[in-house]
């Protein structure tokens, strides 16, 4: 039996690999760190939803009309759920794995997009890039002209003064009425 | 792709009927979640009874106990009891059916408290000392006071799993420094005490023994988990969404983490009636077996540990990384993490993958042969395994254990082929039972499930069929509950799941397997000696790793020692130099 070991053994020879002094090679499909393209990115939240650990969050900043994307690695499973749900395929999981850093701080990353403001009441309502996204699919879906310009008007419109101008609309008074 | 529940065939009515001709009017409300589950909700006052009528007459095994703050549903708190029942295997029950019997109880919020049935069926014991710490519900006749679940410095009268009860993000001011927890008293002539742990920096899952000894010998154990509860439950049910708790079920555990995530799924599916798509369900069992691959050659690696057969635990972890490669392959993680949601799978299998997938098993299955072959012949190994560390088969029987450890015992009992999830009923299975009741059978049974995998795993690939992976464009229906469970490497996981009504789980309760297989522990323990005792928790590869250190109490000379765990460990691989001599 110990001839059987030994043979075995022998046979397998080296089985440890240089690394880390030379890069592992992970198979096509794995999934690594996120990676995030702040261009692509409308700020819609989608992922943040999505993210199971909490890893993508985000934060608005009224007073300054901003609204923040952030993600930390440290919180980070892997999972590609951002990945998946993401529209417009902003965040794309990598082959990077080694993530560990010698500062916390170094594990963060993040984007501000700016809000757009009301066009009646001048609050921070919406990431303006997802106002401009929604535009583009109105547009794709064949709306033009007038109608076009309608949609326009109504997306520059925050949810309350929107709810304000239907209540208006429904019982015929004047808008500046309500 | 609803199915309709009621329009299937019932499997378990025969149960049914047994017990209403014998409880009649004590059985007060009967609902189906699936053909082959039924929830049956009884008088308080017959709940022993009927438990252990089911367990002993029925031929029924404790696969889990729920307990739910159903105040804010129906104004009273709710105790399950899951119960697989398989035919009367004592005074010859009815059929054989196999199918999941539940008994519920309400319990009125005025008076918590319900007859406990671990005075009959010791295998509730776990589960009714749990239930009282998470929901404040008091088991009347229960002997053990002890809490299991929270630790000694949580407030008395603070139960985090009651609605009303806390954030769980709260964290209540320690009430104690100290530890107050009452570990069993053995006392005798030359009795010496020999608690090992609870807690090191570097023990992810620490866990506190006392091992009662006579010189060598174990008298008796006893044993505290716990340390590090996670609180998993409340959090799923206060924050996370249905699909974001699949990816929470993978963390579960570091092994089996699959086998939870398909384990939930499904039983969200089962209460909604999902019917997943076929190709789905065969990648979830390719991707169950895959992990049960992994799980069974560490534990043979870690058999070649602890019996001083240092080569062949070294050969193991080589030829296991094949295994970890072909996860990788087949999920984009070496950990098969991250791939179910509910209806089904994320991510298909390609041809390429197939294809590099067949070829690791071609290789592993013929490294492994010359392996378990060496490791079996090796003079060590047999030695000092055969005879050590004994499940009785009465033991077994009282305590439902699962999994290998159960196996081991004569009980041929695997979920995959009781209960047939995912796509188990179509592909070739085979119980692979043992009656030594020893670590060497409980060793013998992983070594020959792992060729079974292969197998399993091949056909799949071989055999599944075309098209989606994912139904989509379901409703969720409020409070409507169902049972998952999954053969995980080291036996049944099993899930119950309630939905609410805000996209969140209403009540979650996930079990491990080795949560039942802890308890008969101690009957493995006794009569044996010292130096087995890591050998002998290590043949029920329990979800805990390292108990770091070792004291020795001396009841004869009122002493107390602490070995160091690296010490028993030294100890149970070279069998000389007793640490309890020095």
């Amino acid at each position: 039996m110990v001839w059987k070991l030994v043979k075995e053994v022998l046979r397998v020879g080296e089985a440890t690999v240089l690394y880390p002094f030379v890069p592992a090679v992970v198979t096509a499909g794995f999934r690594g760190r996120p990676q995030h393209d702040p261009e692509r990115c409308m700020a819609c939240a989608a992922c943040a939803v999505a993210c199971p650990p909490n890893a993508l969050t985000m934060a608005t900043d009224m007073a300054q009309g901003i609204i923040t994307w952030s993600i930390f690695y440290g919180r980070c499973i892997f999972c590609g759920r951002c990945e998946e749900v993401c529209p417009t395929g902003a965040i794309q999981l990598g082959q990077e794995f080694e993530l560990a850093v010698m500062n916390k701080a170094d594990l963060f990353e993040q984007a501000d997009y700016r809000l757009a403001a009301c066009s009646r009441c001048g609050v921070f309502f919406a990431p303006a890039k997802e106002l401009d996204y929604v535009l583009i699919l109105l547009e794709q879906a064949g709306l033009s002209g007038e109608e076009l310009e309608e949609r326009k008007a109504l997306l520059g419109i925050c949810p309350s003064c929107k709810r304000r101008s239907d209540i208006a609309k429904l019982v015929g008074l004047d808008q500046e009425a309500v | 792709m609803i199915s309709s529940v009621e329009a299937k065939p019932k499997i378990g009515a025969t149960y049914v009927n047994a017990l209403r001709s014998q409880f009649g009017p004590a059985i007060l409300d009967e609902a189906w979640q699936a053909a082959d589950q039924v929830t049956l909700t009884v008088e308080l006052n017959y709940l022993p009874e009927i438990v252990e009528t089911v367990y002993y007459r029925l031929g029924g095994w404790l696969a889990t106990v729920i307990g739910s703050d159903e105040r804010p549903l129906n104004g009273h708190f709710a105790i399950y009891y899951v119960l697989s029942v398989e035919g009367g295997d004592e005074n010859g029950g009815p059929a054989h059916e196999k199918a999941y019997v539940v008994i519920r109880v309400l319990i009125p919020p005025h008076q918590p408290e319900f007859p406990a049935v671990s005075p009959r069926v010791p295998a509730a014991v776990w589960y009714e000392r749990e239930v009282r710490d998470m929901l404040g519900i008091q088991p009347v006749g229960m002997q053990d006071k002890r809490r299991l679940v929270l630790p000694d410095d949580w407030p008395a009268n603070l139960h985090p799993l009651r609605k009303d009860a806390m954030d769980y993000r709260y964290r209540p001011v320690p009430t104690t420094e100290e530890e107050t927890y009452d570990f069993i008293n053995v006392e005798g002539e030359g009795i010496v005490e020999v608690p090992l742990g609870p807690l090191h920096m570097t023990s992810d899952e620490p866990g506190h023994f006392r091992l009662y000894m006579d010189g060598e010998h174990i008298v008796d154990a006893d044993y505290r988990l716990f340390y590090v509860h996670r609180g998993m439950e409340k959090l799923a049910e206060s924050r996370m969404t249905y699909d974001q708790v699949t990816f929470l079920t993978d963390r579960i555990c570091g092994i089996c983490g699959y086998a939870h995530s398909v384990a939930y799924s499904t039983s969200v599916e089962r209460a909604l009636g999902i019917e997943v798509p076929e190709r789905a369900e065969y990648i979830r069992t390719i991707l169950l077996e895959v992990e049960r691959l992994h799980s069974h050659v560490l534990n043979l690696g870690l058999a070649c540990h602890f019996v001083g057969f240092d080569t062949g635990f070294m050969q193991f972890f080589r030829v296991r990384e094949k295994s970890m490669k072909m996860a990788e392959i087949l999920t984009g993680a070496r950990k098969t993490y991250g791939m179910n949601l509910i209806g089904g799978i994320r991510r298909d299998i390609l041809k390429e993958q197939r294809a590099q997938t067949l070829r690791l098993i071609t290789e592993l299955r013929s490294e492994m042969t010359t392996l378990v072959d060496i490791f079996l012949n090796t003079p060590n190994m047999v030695q000092r395994t055969q005879g050590v560390g004994k499940l009785e088969t009465k033991v077994a029987r009282d305590y439902s254990p699962v999994g290998p450890t159960l196996r081991g015992s004569g009980f041929a009992r695997d979920t995959r082929v009781i209960h047939p999830y995912a796509a188990y009923d179509r592909v070739p299975r085979t119980v692979i039972s043992k009656t030594g009741c020893d670590v060497l059978s409980r060793t013998l049974i992983r070594a020959e499930e792992f060729f079974g995998s292969l197998a399993m795993v091949e056909h799949c690939l071989e055999t599944m069929p075309e098209g989606p992976i994912l139904t989509e464009g379901f409703q969720y229906k409020p409070y409507s509950y169902a049972l998952g469970y999954v053969e995980a490497p080291r036996g049944e996981d099993i899930h119950w799941s309630m939905l609410g009504d805000n996209q969140k789980l209403y009540r979650w309760r996930c079990r491990a397997s080795s949560y039942n297989n802890w308890p008969p522990l101690r009957y493995m323990l006794r009569g044996n000696t010292f130096s087995d005792a890591p050998l002998i928790v290590a043949s029920i590869d329990p979800c805990y790793s390292c108990t770091e250190r070792v004291t020795v109490i001396d009841v004869r000379k009122k002493s107390v020692t602490t070995v160091a765990y690296k010490e028993m460990e030294r100890y149970c691989i070279e069998r000389r130099d007793s640490p309890l001599k020095q």
